[in-house]
């Protein structure tokens, strides 16, 4: 202490300097940090989508940002904020407080703001690389896989059989659910990254010989294009026609007439789509399922509007038989009886004896597909075969490397799994180019989200997300004493006599206000949403406010590690671990 | 209130409070609120060696250290001194815990707000001597350990509800705030600034050393406190008007008690009774408010 | 302009012209006189000072410390009780180095109760860093108080005046009161060293280890000495102005003495009386008065009690245990000096006893008589008690 620096004239108890000099950090056992995790809605989407980002940007009033967040996992928001089976929702923490954040409704909310305003995104893009990627099958899972190495700096070229790009998005999912301008903006978007699609060009084997010369990969992803088989006599009568032939032509422009009853065999989403056609065809749709209609694997929300637009449903019957007589069609039913429960679903079997007969006009089959050719399907046993979680490599000793996946190759058939296997694709090609072989695996493990299999571009392209703490953060590790009870905002539809009068979209826009007010409630898990409650909070004016990503730091030469931040931290976004002497 | 209230900082790091220390954090919103035209009278108590010692100052405004039971006394000289000077404009906060309030510093801060003097009093609340060591005062609540009343004879004997003595006192304007509820407790003192004659804040503020609670718990537990009406949340103008500021969650009061270690030694039949008095004061209170007929 | 005046009231006067601006009072007899006018001058204007009504003399001392803390020159008045339960505070003013000026009327120490004088109340308080001045008279306590500004204000110690109670505080004599003009040229206005600021903020009294508190405290005791020669340089400068002056010590007749006698306050004007008629029987006898006690002025004591034989101090005051108070301090003052006079103790006027000319007599036979002292102090004037030595 130097007395020079004392401005009183006299020795006495008046102080003249600040306690600035004594460092109480070395008080610590405890060390706080800035740990930011991994939110579960992340982790449970396929496409490893940044959720918990997206949702505080939105609040923040950043729509655009918000939407590029996106953009980094999925290049189909438009089309996955309608028709996605948003499993995120079921994994929200905020469900265990009061109800699950409408993460699907936000998703819509951000993709059609971007339209309305004519925002371009900002996409990072690797630089150019020399390798050149064939694409077959411009769906989902084509076009994604397109879209992320065209990020990673590839040429992409895509072939489709169709007149118009989308696959099961154009031809398939019905207008009501996905419009056709939200599809073709997600499409144009694609394209403006760099990818160009030839349309009417199917591939066949010998077409594909030919272009395996020209690209040093092939990525097959023609999807399920051909009906599975009832293996029911009857069943090639002409008036059993496949569910996806239907909606197709539908989408083509065509209407194919659907006077009478339509009996709709199947549970899934397409025989939903299908029943809910034929209603605004003015039809009759009765839906038959061998199972219950809580084991039905269509949306549960698809369900409850298809039986409010008068769709009839008859659950635990199974085609046995079909016959004509006269102007109509008998559908022979085996009744099914519950035989126990797996997985949350009823394992049924016949009630033996137990038949009935129906009466229909005509039989649509929704009850599966499978690939059209068999070069679609990935050869199994083959050297050099690597089987990832959505997608299957294989390296022959000369040729391009051919990859497999969307349908082909996904266990759960969604467009989310499609966009998963198309990014899954995109970097285990990118690896192999840069890498080999060997380091696929590794480096995909590196981008993992959570403990699942979603993938993350954002990490695998080196962004700030790859800093992110893989612990999943749980509704106990949330500090509720900073949330009130907020109602989750609701969805506007048309009401029912309304949508069963066209094709007109059912689901209205919501507001900003509306989109902001929700997505406030989402608790931004194990991310720092700048609340400053570790500043306002710490004893020692030890956490201090800077311009780096963090916007603040802890100074560590006064901090105590008393533990304050950590526990007043609404969302787990920080740690406290021991300090290591 | 400017918007950046928060932002400004009057304390500085390398005092000697203890980790997770309450009284450190309620001066930092209290100082926030007030800025930088501030005389700060300081008796006997943490923070009396918090501020570190000469020739160093954790402080940013000046403060004159006073003897334990003046802090009444004190402010009225300097705050008469200040009127001397054509100084109106300067805050005089005392800054008291609950033993130079509620007990020794009675006599002087009852004297100083009977005259009305023009000053702050802020009285942030630990519930026991602490800088001497945890000994009881009649802050002490209901059912707490101290190590002057340990074993069986802990303290039965109610917290002196120093609120109510103020409010007696007809000054113009009394408040209670929680350091777990910020905005409330800037918004208080704000107030209280700008109220001319005698101001008394009554603040929580958590001691983990001596609530034997970890010291990362301290808002938590000042949550508590006020979400089980044990320290109920609300503003007295003119000892007549009573605004509750905080409808609590009315969370059963053995869920703030057991999660302290001052606490560990009542029984259920104790915190039974213990709810029925906290549930009784509460009422009491409401009726004040006029909540109640 | 020569009024005539009651001693508190002449105490008022000083404080007004010294242009004090907080005062903070709390009532105990025989101090009230002086509040009470200082009171309605600050309603009536004559004073520009807040007064503080305060509840207790602890809290009286308490606001003195902090008025003086943020820059502004104070004052207050107390006796017996009060100047007591003071005591806390008073170690803090000069502590602080708070040049506060207080008036102290010496009254006796319950229980049980006494209003009359009694010494003991402000000789308890010697050790706490004050400066303290004994008056004899009013217009001695109205230009101590002037001189008692500038003191403390120039060592920055806090000063006591101190008046016995009744006998001079509520005395009515001729005092002369100066103008305000005059004054104005001898007292400057209050210039802080030091004082709350908020364009300089600091902590003022903060805890203060052994490695700093030593030096602190010897830095009062080097005020205290740098006290004394202040003393005598401002009452030269009071007397420039107002041809009066008074001595840290006033001798009487101690040349050619034998026997001194030793006293303070309105003794010392019964021993006056005393002495004129002893030197009109042909005694050799002397006075020395006692008016600075603290800095004690040893050096002036021993250089006017060079040729004494014999000193008799008389005590209106004891310290149980020992002796009459100013018997010791002077005890100490001689006891190095080569053939220093025997010095005899009295204790006498406790209480408010009366102090007659004719115990002032006896003390000093006894004290001519004796070769050496009985006891440390002789109580004089005992009457007859069960079990009384």
């Amino acid at each position: 202490m130097n007395e020079a620096e004392n401005p009183n004239p006299l020795f006495m108890p008046l102080t003249y300097l600040t306690t600035e000099s004594n460092k109480t950090g070395s008080w610590r056992f405890l060390r706080p940090r800035y740990d930011e995790k991994t939110s579960p809605c992340s982790a449970t989407c396929p496409a490893g989508e940044d959720i918990a980002r997206i949702e505080m940007l939105a609040t923040q009033g950043l729509f655009k940002e918000a939407w590029e967040t996106i953009l980094w996992e999925n290049p189909f928001p438009s089309v996955c904020g309608r028709v996605c089976f948003h499993p995120c929702e079921g994994q929200c923490n905020r469900r265990e407080f009061d109800t699950a954040v409408a993460i699907h409704s936000l998703e819509r909310f951000l993709a059609d703001t971007a339209i309305r305003y004519g925002i371009k995104p900002d996409m990072k893009k690797m630089s150019s690389q020399k390798q050149k990627v064939a694409v077959i099958g411009a769906g989902p899972a084509g076009l994604s896989a397109a879209w992320f190495l065209s990020m990673l700096g590839y040429t992409c070229h895509v072939f489709e059989a169709s007149e118009e790009a989308g696959g099961v998005l154009r031809w398939g999912i019905p207008l009501y659910r996905l419009p056709l301008n939200s599809l073709r903006h997600d499409i144009q978007q694609i394209e403006a990254l760099g990818v160009t699609i030839y349309t009417g060009k199917p591939v066949s084997p010998d077409v594909l010989e030919i272009m395996k010369k020209d690209y040093d990969a092939v990525f097959i992803a023609c999807g399920h294009g051909r009906g599975m088989s009832m293996n029911v006599p009857g069943e090639d009568l002409k008036d059993v026609s496949e569910g996806l032939d239907f909606l197709r032509k539908l989408r083509e422009g065509k209407t194919p007439p659907c006077p009478g009853v339509s009996a709709i065999i199947g549970g899934g989403n397409t025989a939903i789509d299908v029943a809910r056609s034929v209603v605004r065809l003015g039809g009759k749709a009765l839906l038959l399922y061998r199972r219950r209609r809580q084991d039905m694997p269509a949306l549960e929300v698809e369900v409850e509007m298809a039986l409010e637009e008068g769709v009839q449903l008859q659950e635990l019957v199974a085609p046995a038989a079909v016959a004509r007589e006269g102007d109509q069609i008998v559908l022979t039913l085996q009744e099914m009886k519950i035989a126990g429960e797996e997985g949350g679903r009823a394992r049924v079997v016949p009630d033996e004896g137990k038949t009935r007969k129906a009466r229909i006009d005509r039989i649509f089959k929704a009850i599966g597909a499978q690939a059209d050719e068999p070069l679609y399907q990935p050869p199994a046993g083959a050297s050099g075969l690597l089987s990832l979680s959505h997608t299957v490599l294989v390296r022959g000793n000369h040729g391009p490397v051919m990859v497999f996946g969307g349908d082909l190759t996904n266990e759960t058939k969604s467009v989310v799994h499609a966009v998963a296997s198309g990014k899954q694709a995109a970097m285990a090609l990118d690896t192999l180019f840069q890498e080999g072989l060997e380091a696929i695996v590794p480096k995909l493990e590196a981008c993992r989200v959570g403990e699942g299999s979603s993938l993350s571009m954002e990490i695998y392209m080196g962004a700030e997300r790859r800093l992110r703490n893989p612990h999943v953060v749980r509704y106990e590790e949330i500090n509720t004493d900073y949330f009130r009870f907020i109602p989750r905002v609701i969805q506007p539809r048309l009401l029912t006599e309304e949508r069963v009068q066209s094709f007109e979209e059912i689901d209205l826009k919501i507001s900003a206000n509306l989109a902001m007010r929700e997505s406030e409630r989402c608790f931004n898990c194990g991310l720092c949403n700048q609340c400053d409650n570790c500043f306002i909070f710490c004893p020692d004016i030890s956490v201090i406010r800077d311009k780096d990503h963090q916007a603040r730091h802890i100074n560590y030469d006064y901090c105590k590690g008393c533990g304050l931040c950590v526990v007043e931290c609404p969302r787990n976004a920080m740690s406290l671990g021991e300090e290591k002497s | 209130m400017p918007t950046d209230i928060m932002d400004r900082e009057f304390v500085h790091s390398g005092h000697v409070g203890c980790a997770g220390c309450g009284a450190t954090i309620a001066m930092r919103f209290v100082l926030k609120a007030l800025g930088e035209k501030t005389i700060m009278v300081l008796p006997a108590c943490c923070w009396s060696v918090i501020t570190g010692p000469y020739p160093l100052s954790a402080l940013k405004i000046p403060v004159i250290h006073a003897a334990f039971e003046t802090g009444g006394a004190t402010a009225s000289g300097v705050r008469a001194a200040l009127d001397m000077k054509g100084d109106t404009e300067t805050t005089v906060l005392t800054w008291a815990g609950d033993g130079g309030t509620f007990d020794i510093g009675f006599q002087a801060l009852s004297g100083a707000v009977e005259r009305n003097e023009n000053f702050l009093y802020v009285c942030y609340d630990n519930e026991a001597y602490m800088n001497t060591g945890i000994q009881r005062s009649s802050s002490t609540p209901y059912g707490a350990w101290t190590t002057t009343t340990t074993g069986q004879d802990w303290k039965r004997l109610r917290k002196k509800n120093i609120v109510e003595v103020l409010v007696a006192h007809r000054i113009p304007y009394v408040a209670t705030a929680s350091i777990a509820f910020p905005d409330d407790l800037l918004r208080k003192a704000q107030k209280a600034k700008e109220t001319k004659g005698s101001k008394f804040l009554h603040i929580y503020a958590s001691c983990p050393t001596g609530w034997r609670i970890p010291s990362e718990m301290s808002v938590k537990i000042a949550r508590m406190a006020v979400q089980t009406n044990i320290f109920p949340l609300y503003e007295v103008e003119d000892g007549r008007w009573y605004t509750i500021n905080y409808k609590p969650k009315e969370y059963l009061v053995r869920e703030y008690f057991k999660l302290q270690g001052r606490f560990k030694h009542l029984t259920d039949q104790d915190l039974d009774q213990i709810q029925q008095m906290v549930n009784e004061d509460w009422e009491l209170l409401l009726h004040k408010a006029g909540d109640r007929i | 302009m020569k009024r005539v005046l009651e001693g508190s009231h002449a105490v008022a006067e000083a404080v007004r012209l010294a242009k004090v601006q907080v005062i903070s009072a709390y009532p105990i007899t025989p101090q009230t006189h002086i509040v009470e006018i200082l009171s309605e001058y600050c309603t009536k204007g004559m004073m520009k000072a807040k007064f503080l009504r305060v509840e207790s003399e602890h809290s009286c001392m308490a606001a003195l410390i902090g008025a003086q803390s943020a820059g502004v020159r104070t004052f207050t008045a107390t006796s017996g009780q009060g100047l007591t339960l003071m005591h806390e505070l008073l170690h803090w003013a000069s502590g602080a180095r708070l040049p506060i000026v207080m008036a102290e009327v010496n009254r006796a120490l319950a229980p049980g109760w006494n209003i009359w004088v009694d010494q003991t109340d402000s000789l308890a308080q010697r050790d706490t860093g004050w400066i303290q001045i004994y008056c004899e008279d009013g217009q001695e306590v109205l230009d101590s108080t002037l001189q008692a500004f500038r003191l403390a204000e120039a060592v920055n110690l806090p000063v006591m005046i101190i008046l016995d109670a009744f006998y001079l505080s509520h005395t009515y004599e001729p005092v002369e009161v100066p103008d305000q003009e005059e004054v104005d040229q001898f007292l400057p206005p209050f210039a802080p060293k030091f004082q709350l600021d908020t364009a300089h903020p600091c902590g003022f009294g903060p805890l203060v280890t052994p490695n700093d508190y030593m030096e602190m405290r010897y830095h009062i005791a080097m005020a205290m000495e740098e006290a004394l020669g202040r003393f005598d340089e401002i009452e030269a400068a009071f007397a420039a102005q107002f041809n009066r002056r008074y001595g840290p010590v006033e001798a009487i007749d101690c040349e050619d003495a034998d026997i001194v006698f030793i006293t303070t306050g309105t003794v010392t004007s019964t021993c006056r009386l005393v002495l004129q008629d002893l030197r009109a029987r042909g005694e050799k006898v002397g006075i020395l008065k006692l008016r600075l006690f603290r800095p004690f002025p040893a050096e002036q004591i021993r250089k006017k009690l060079k040729s004494a034989k014999k000193v008799a101090v008389v005590d209106r005051n004891f310290s149980f245990g020992a002796s009459g108070i100013f018997a010791q301090e002077v005890r100490a003052a001689l006891c190095n000096v080569p053939d220093h006079p025997t010095i005899f103790g009295f204790v006498a006027g406790i209480g408010g006893r009366d102090v007659t000319p004719e115990l002032l007599e006896m003390i000093y036979w006894q004290t001519k008589t004796s070769d050496v002292p009985q006891k440390e102090s002789v109580w004089m004037g005992l009457r007859e008690v069960k079990n009384a030595d």
